[in-house]
Parts: C-alpha cells; sequence; structure tokens
C-alpha cells in the first residue's frame, strides 16, 4: 500500500513537473493581466431602484481609474425574451452608462451579442433598455452584426487560433463586463468572463456560437478573456438565478452589486458570495495564472466584506463539485 | 448537400444515444450547421430546406430528397412542446425551451409544402397569436412573410411593421431593413421563400 502511495505520488509529481516545463517551453497565452494586487467592491443593494445610480456611483468613486477622452464599452448579459433573472437588469446598464459619463468618458456604447436570438431588437425591448438609450451619448451596438477584423487570439486553450470580433469591442478603450450572477449548465457558473462570449459576432459564428462550445467552453472563454481583456467588471447579484441556469434557472435573492477592476477576482468574489470554489471554476482557476488574481490574500475588499451564504446556490447534480467545503 | 450538423458522425451519435442526455433530441435526424465542425440548428437548417427545395423544384433527385426530408424530420423533432423552435434542441436537463419566433417562422417556411401535421398547426397557431405583440421590425417581418404562405392574413402586421419601420433611417441593420421590405411587399412580388408545388 505504502508503495503504490509513493509510486502515485511520485507519478503525481513527475505529471506537475512535465505540466510545468511544458507551459515554461510552449506557453498557452501570450499576455498577463495579473497585477500584485486587485480591488473588489461588494455594494448592498437589496432592490433595483432610484438609489441604483447613486449607489453605484459612490461604488465606482472608490476606484482610481481616469476615463477622460476614453471610448468606454459596457457589454451586459442579454440572452433571451423571457421572464425571471435572465439578463443584466436594465436600471444597473443605464446607471453604469450615466456613471462613466459623469467620469469623464468621452462616449459610451452598450454591446451584446446575443447568443441565441437572431432578433436582438427583441430582445433590448425585452429587458427594458430602450428608455436608458433615449440620451443621445449612449449608444447600443449589435455585437452580431458589427464590421469585424481577423484577430490572432492572445491564448491557446481552445485551438482556435483566431476569430472575428466586431470592430466596436476592438476598438474601445475601456471595456466593463455587466454579467448578472448566474449558475451556468454547462460551465457552472456564467459571471464577468463567460459574459465575453457575447462579443463573439453570431452573423459569423451562429447562434448559438456553438463553435465556441465544441472548442471547449472553459478554453473558448480563457481565449476570448486574453484576446478582449476587460478593464472593470459590474456583476448584477442584485436578483441572480440559481439551479438550471443560465436561462431556466430560479431566481434567488442575493442582494449585491460586485464591482472590481479585475475579472478573475470579481468571478472569484461572486463564486465566493454564491457558496461556491472558484478554483473548482476551470476557466477561474486557470485564469488566475494570468488573466487576473484568484487568491483572496491578493484581493482588496474596499466595501463590504465577503459573507458566507447561509444556502450555497443550488446546482445541478453535474456541478456538485463546485460547492465550497469552507465557503472563504 | 454534403454538408452536416457534427453529430451526424457516428461517434457523436452513438454519445448523444447513449452517454449524453442532457440534451433530448435524436441525433439520427440531423441538419446543417451555422458553420462547419458544429451541430444542427434550427435556422441554417431550415433555410438549406428552403434553399434546396427551391433549387430543385423541376428536378429532383434522390439524393436531394433524402437530403429535404432529413432536414425536415430533423425540424419536426426538434419542435418545443406546445409548437414553434427555440434555436436548437427543445429540451434540455429535462426543462423544455420557449419557442423563438425568428426560429419558428423560417421553420415553419421550410415546412410549408409538407403534410400540415397537428405539430405544424400547433406551430402555426403560435406564431400567428405570438405575431400580434411583437413589438420588433425583424421579428415582425419574419411573421408576416412565414404567415403569408400558409395564407394567414397578414394586412394588419404589414401596417404595424411599416409603422415601426417608418422611414427606414433608424434601422441600424441593413439585413433587418431588407427583411421588413419583403415583408410589406408580401403578395406585390414573389415571395422569395416560397416553394413551389
Amino acid at each position: 500500500m505504502n508503495v503504490d502511495r509513493r509510486r502515485f505520488i511520485g507519478s503525481a509529481a513527475g505529471m506537475a513537473t512535465t505540466g510545468v516545463v511544458a507551459d515554461c517551453l510552449w506557453p498557452k497565452h501570450s499576455v498577463s493581466y495579473r497585477r500584485p494586487r486587485s480591488f473588489v467592491a461588494i455594494l448592498n443593494a437589496p432592490e433595483y431602484s432610484e438609489k441604483t445610480e447613486t449607489l453605484l456611483m459612490e461604488g465606482l468613486r472608490l476606484f482610481r481609474f481616469s476615463l477622460l477622452g476614453k471610448t468606454v464599452l459596457l457589454k451586459p448579459n442579454l440572452v433571451e425574451d423571457l421572464p425571471g433573472p435572465v439578463n443584466t437588469n436594465a436600471n444597473i446598464i443605464g446607471a453604469a452608462a450615466r456613471c462613466f459619463l459623469r467620469l469623464g468618458a468621452t462616449r459610451v456604447m452598450i454591446g451584446e451579442g446575443p447568443g441565441h436570438q437572431r432578433d436582438t431588437e427583441l430582445v433590448v425591448e425585452a429587458a427594458d433598455l430602450k428608455p436608458h438609450l433615449a440620451d443621445r451619448r449612449i449608444e447600443f451596438v449589435d455585437l452580431n452584426r458589427d464590421e469585424l477584423a481577423k484577430v490572432r487570439l492572445k491564448a491557446n486553450y481552445s485551438g482556435l487560433g483566431d476569430l472575428w470580433l466586431p470592430r466596436t469591442v476592438l476598438d474601445s478603450d475601456f471595456v466593463v463586463s455587466i454579467p448578472k450572477v448566474k449558475t451556468h449548465h454547462w460551465a457552472g457558473v456564467t459571471l464577468s468572463m463567460k459574459n465575453m462570449f457575447g462579443v463573439v459576432p453570431g452573423m459569423k459564428y451562429g447562434w448559438p456560437k456553438n463553435l465556441l462550445h465544441w472548442h471547449g467552453i472553459h478554453e473558448s472563454i480563457l481565449d476570448i478573456c486574453a484576446t478582449v481583456p476587460i478593464h472593470f467588471v459590474i456583476a448584477d447579484g442584485i436578483a441572480a438565478m440559481e439551479g438550471n441556469g443560465p436561462l431556466q434557472g430560479t431566481a434567488r435573492e442575493l442582494g449585491r452589486i460586485v464591482l472590481a477592476d479585475d475579472p478573475v477576482a470579481a468571478d472569484a468574489t461572486c463564486a465566493r458570495l454564491m457558496g461556491f470554489d472558484p478554483l473548482q471554476v476551470q476557466h477561474l482557476s486557470e485564469g488566475g495564472r494570468f488573466l487576473g488574481n484568484l487568491r483572496a490574500d491578493r484581493i482588496t475588499m474596499l466595501a463590504e466584506r465577503i459573507e458566507a451564504p447561509i444556502r450555497p446556490f443550488a446546482v445541478l447534480p453535474e456541478f456538485h463539485y463546485l460547492l465550497a467545503r469552507t465557503v472563504l | 448537400m454534403k454538408t452536416n450538423g457534427r453529430e451526424a458522425n457516428w461517434f457523436w451519435r452513438w454519445k448523444f444515444k447513449l452517454a449524453d442526455r442532457a440534451v433530448r433530441f435524436d441525433p439520427d435526424r440531423y441538419g446543417w450547421p451555422w458553420l462547419s465542425g458544429s451541430a444542427s440548428w434550427v435556422i441554417p437548417t431550415a433555410f438549406s430546406v428552403i434553399a434546396i427545395k427551391q433549387f430543385t423544384a423541376c428536378s429532383r433527385s434522390e439524393i436531394s430528397e433524402r437530403r429535404i426530408r432529413l432536414g425536415a424530420d430533423m425540424l419536426l423533432d426538434r419542435v418545443c412542446l406546445g409548437g414553434g423552435w427555440n434555436s436548437g434542441n427543445s429540451v434540455v436537463y429535462g426543462v423544455p425551451l420557449p419557442a423563438h419566433v425568428e426560429s419558428t417562422a423560417i421553420a415553419l417556411l421550410a415546412l410549408q409544402d409538407e403534410e400540415p401535421t397537428s405539430v405544424i398547426r400547433a406551430s402555426l397557431g403560435w406564431l400567428k397569436q405570438r405575431s400580434s405583440t411583437i413589438e420588433s421590425a425583424e421579428s415582425l417581418a419574419w411573421c408576416i412573410l412565414s404567415l403569408f404562405v400558409y395564407q394567414e392574413p397578414v394586412e394588419h402586421l404589414k401596417d404595424r411593421l411599416a409603422t415601426l419601420i417608418g422611414d427606414g433611417r433608424d434601422i441600424r441593420n441593413n439585413a433587418t431593413l431588407a427583411t421588413a421590405i419583403l415583408a410589406l411587399k408580401c403578395g406585390e412580388m414573389i415571395h422569395p421563400f416560397e416553394v413551389l408545388r
């Protein structure tokens, strides 16, 4: 038994060493966005209301970024014209757009390429976003049908090599991912990083963008996030979704908005708030090596502390491994 | 004609039959993908079926007939509970998915010359009902194009579409504008998606 265990540990160590050596010789990513420290602010927000914008502005002021003269792209999660907490709430998107204009942005665009519905207008209408687009300085761009450019991916987990991406995304100075906090029946969770699937144009890759699934969801997320860096995250966790997300799950009141200057730190924080171990989410554990900070000791909390949920988010049986043994 | 959804490959067919039961569909009935290397989906399958039906209207070969049948069977296999089509499967993890307007309208166009089974009638009924509340130009245009070939009244929908698009200046999507114009001209010119019987 001891010999077997020794042999097993020896083999595992050998494989790990081989992995590290292979990673050094043939790295899977050509960029690293990880900084010594990342900043996250958890805001308590029991409901969507007129106060959301004030709360968001106070939260954004905790971060030091200069947006003067910059073009800001807000990337919400608008998926379907379904009831329930499927889409990022329009109040959050509209409030974020107005806040970034107040913070000095020259132009704010809201861009989304829904994955299932070809008719983006139908989704925008159902999400009740139109009233927020009345301000001429806030423009909506259908990323499924934008002008495209072929881009070499800056990571090679999926084997895709390159992707056609929308000009609006590539030309933006500051990309803000605004996900809805949800469980996901293929990826475990859908947060700021998974939300970036929406920048891949349906006009080129179809509805849904099924090629990304065949090349690996986690792998594609890593490649996209390496190529289109997320500069800021505003995660809508006021009304979240648990169970069979991202469309058919059940509503779960979380009462939080999570702001972060690092997508990995943002998603790791959201996962912890959901009662999950972020290390168990493949794209987060790997993303923690080069896209941002995963470890709690490298994340500075600017507002509320992470509180363990009394009851973790419900997951499909296939994802029980996500549940944190000790939540924090 | 030779393009298949990836599930047409024997390996994936058996995987979906035996191991992967998260989605409910018959992998023996496959259609066309959006782009090669991915699975069959409703809209590309429907457009492919329409194209082959139109192109082979005068001389249908055994191969084209077989491919049309396979595509139509795939569409009928993926129909949602209560009628209509989602983008692909109708059930995921045991939960029925809702129908989408565009997928339903385009799938019905592909099935316009098929026997009007209860599935087709239910889908047509769903689309008719849904069309009364649509406030989006693209979906409404597809509704008109589809309902017209089933000889359903569309004049009131055309009026609503004309109001929605106005002079077209605010429609930033050229595909939407083109579809809307085709829908508004329904009955005045050759229907581009009509299949001759």
